[in-house]
């Protein structure tokens, strides 16, 4: 796919996803496969992964997440998307997304983070995890090869962000952790543009690779899916320990960032639940980082449990709230007042949001407009 | 109980050549004996119903130790001369790549025999998940809509994580997500995915290839570590088959002062699971093994699982 059909692409307004390939493909691309000319790639990359190193006897072992994956020749790790041949770990997805799109920067959702502007988003298959409720399982929970994926080098992408005025990369959808190699090179050729990167991920990763990171990437999202190990281990396939890791680590580095906590019935959403997550919060990474609620729709292997109701997402909001937590909003519920900032001095609206669109702006700089008070964030 | 045939070639080496024909003559006398019937037809079609047939292979290795060539072609042989027509049999694995890479010419066209990976356009997984304990995967549409039944062909090799890779292991390639299910030395996860509906069902025969066994350094190709066993092992029973081939790859693990699979920390503990699960038999003492030797004229004799 040339640069040129790319923005056609976007300009279609079509998530150019990917999702498994055979007859399905006039659906995935919504019906507008004749739009622009697509040329998915036929290979698979071959470039040399980061973190691993070889074992004794034969067969490396994975360092960029916690799982630390044996793999001995010809295999895989659990991710899918990493190789070992002869003892050289490969990754699979280097310069090849299966899925992009321009998004707003809210629908990250990033709240504090230049509000109103737009992130090129894109995503490999794979994933570090399995999430019973995965909203992108057809591309985390695929191997490449059964994606339709894109020659896309790291270098073609910042055009394409200048040429649609998107001033933001966004690593998302599946987890950027396994494509680590591909968001690296891409966030350094970002920089040379001007153009930042945020990363949308789990926080499922090893110490090292994360603090390199930290130079190139502008704000992380991490889903802290659960503040509960019980729930990592039957409902994620992780754990949670490593995630607290990342987050004190994220927050220590002084990149920003923001908190999703996805409200799942019965598994996650008790009260003992928002009050223990909220003090966790508190207590190791401050009260002014933002936490988002999200709401949780029927997908993948949860289909049998029904949406969140609203009562408790708000139960969540307004137990966090009086822990203390500072900013915390509501998702997945258009139009709640919850989507909104308010100033924590005066309790006047900062940014009012309804969905991704922003309605009012009462920021200047970062500073509230009515009693100067200091708002976290890049704005 | 359940029966395993095992064939081995007697002669020295595979004729240069001649391989198709020797496969075909193993196969011949495997099925009779499986079968108990005389008519090589007769004994397949015991297995095998009338449409179209899958042959899964196993690719992994590559050309080094990969389900051969011949094997597909004197099966394809024999499902013909039963009857079959030659574009219903399927040649298959999880990609068109890994077939290739072990040697298999593409072929999806309605003329001469199909081969293919899922991977294909047109082809891809099933809509919905098939569930069995905690596993949860799509299926290849190859055993859920296109093949009316399934002849496994795995490679006898040692596993890194499974201990074992043979019939239940092979399964693996059936899937979208096999890399999810490789924790605790592949239990029950293995049972499990064998334990799906259209796996389960569609599978009728195992024939796994042991002509050269990997009992260590699997399931790449590792070539300190293969020996000559030239064999066959053919069940209608996968647990009791990847059975006797759990045995071979001890064997040879003794013999080269391997440790056993046990105390490599990798035993292959799925098998016990698949027999829980009612897909077979595990314990040895509940297989019926006949053991017979056959050389270039095609002539059988009774004989051990292993040489003296």
């Amino acid at each position: 796919m040339n640069r040129r059909s790319v923005i056609r692409c976007l300009g279609c307004g079509a998530l150019a996803t990917a999702a498994f390939q055979s007859d399905i493909l006039p659906e995935i691309l919504g019906g507008i496969q004749n739009a622009f000319a697509f040329d998915y790639a036929k290979n698979l990359s071959s470039v040399e992964a980061r973190y691993y190193k070889k074992l004794e006897g034969g067969g490396i072992e994975c360092g960029l997440c916690p799982r630390h994956c044996r793999v001995t020749d010809l295999e895989r790790g659990y991710c899918g998307v990493r190789e070992n041949r002869n003892d050289t770990y490969h990754t699979l997805i280097y310069g090849l997304p299966c899925s992009m799109n321009i998004d707003p920067i809210e629908k990250k959702p990033l709240f504090h983070f230049y509000p109103g502007t737009t992130a090129f988003s894109l995503a490999t298959a794979g994933c570090n995890v399995n999430c019973k409720f995965c909203q992108n399982w057809d591309i985390s929970q695929s191997r490449p090869e059964q994606t339709n994926n894109i020659d896309l080098p790291p270098q073609a992408i910042p055009p394409i962000c200048l040429e649609n005025k998107a001033p933001t990369i966004a690593y998302t959808y599946s987890e950027p952790v396994i494509f680590y190699e591909y968001m690296y090179d891409i966030a350094v050729q970002g920089k040379k543009k001007g153009i930042r990167s945020v990363m949308i991920t789990g926080g499922y990763i090893e110490k090292e690779p994360l603090k390199e990171l930290f130079p190139i990437i502008d704000a992380i999202k991490v889903d802290l899916k659960s503040i509960r190990e019980d729930y990592y281990k039957n409902i994620v396939n992780g754990e949670l320990k490593p995630v607290l890791d990342s987050l004190v680590m994220i927050k220590n580095s002084g990149v920003w960032l923001e908190i999703v906590y996805l409200v799942v019935p019965t598994l996650n959403d008790s009260e003992t639940e928002f009050h223990d997550l909220a003090k966790w919060i508190k207590s190791n990474l401050g009260n002014e980082v933002p936490l988002h609620f999200s709401r949780f729709h029927p997908q993948y292997l949860l289909k049998n449990l029904p949406p969140t109701p609203q009562k408790t997402l708000e139960t969540a909001y307004e137990i966090c709230r009086a822990e203390g937590l500072k900013y915390v909003y509501l998702g997945n519920l258009p139009g709640h007042p919850a989507e909104s900032t308010y100033c924590p001095q005066c309790g006047k609206i900062l940014i009012e949001r309804r969905g991704y669109k922003i309605y009012q702006y009462n920021l200047n700089g970062n500073l509230c407009r009515y009693c100067n008070q200091t708002i976290p964030g890049l704005f | 109980m359940s029966k395993v045939v095992v064939i081995r070639f007697s002669s020295p080496i595979l004729a240069k050549g001649q391989e198709k024909e020797q496969y075909k003559l193993m196969l011949q006398l495997g099925l009779r004996s499986l079968s108990g019937e005389d008519d090589i037809k007769k004994s397949l079609r015991k297995y095998i119903p009338a449409g179209v047939v899958g042959m899964k292979t196993n690719c992994l290795a590559r050309k080094f130790n990969s389900t051969p060539i011949y094997l597909c072609d004197a099966l394809g042989a024999i499902l013909i001369e039963m009857g079959t027509e030659e574009n219903d049999i399927i040649i298959w694995e999880r990609t068109g790549r890994e077939l290739e890479m072990a040697g298999y010419k593409l072929n999806a066209s309605s003329f001469g025999k199909r081969c293919f990976g899922t991977d294909t356009n047109g082809v891809g997984y099933s809509g919905d998940f098939y569930n069995s304990g905690d596993v949860n995967s799509l299926v290849t549409r190859i055993l859920t809509e296109v093949v009316d039944s399934n002849i496994n062909l795995p490679v006898l090799k040692d596993h890194s994580i499974a201990g074992l890779s043979a019939a239940l292991k092979n399964l693996y390639g059936a899937i979208n997500n096999p890399n999810k299910w490789h924790g605790n030395n592949c239990d029950p996860f293995a049972a499990h995915i064998a334990n799906f509906d259209p796996i389960k069902n569609k599978n009728k025969l195992t024939i796994i290839d042991a002509m050269r066994v990997q009992y260590n350094g699997g399931p790449g190709y590792d070539s300190r570590y293969v020996a000559d066993y030239k064999g066959l092992i053919i069940s209608d029973d996968p647990v009791a088959a990847d059975r006797i081939g759990l045995e071979i790859v001890e064997h040879y693990r003794k013999l080269n002062n391997l440790p056993t699979l046990e105390k490599a920390v990798r035993p292959a503990k799925y098998l016990k699971s698949a027999e829980k699960l009612g897909l077979g038999v595990e314990d040895i003492t509940k297989i019926e093994l006949t053991v017979s030797a056959i050389d270039l004229n095609g002539i059988a004799k009774s004989t051990k699982l292993f040489d003296e």
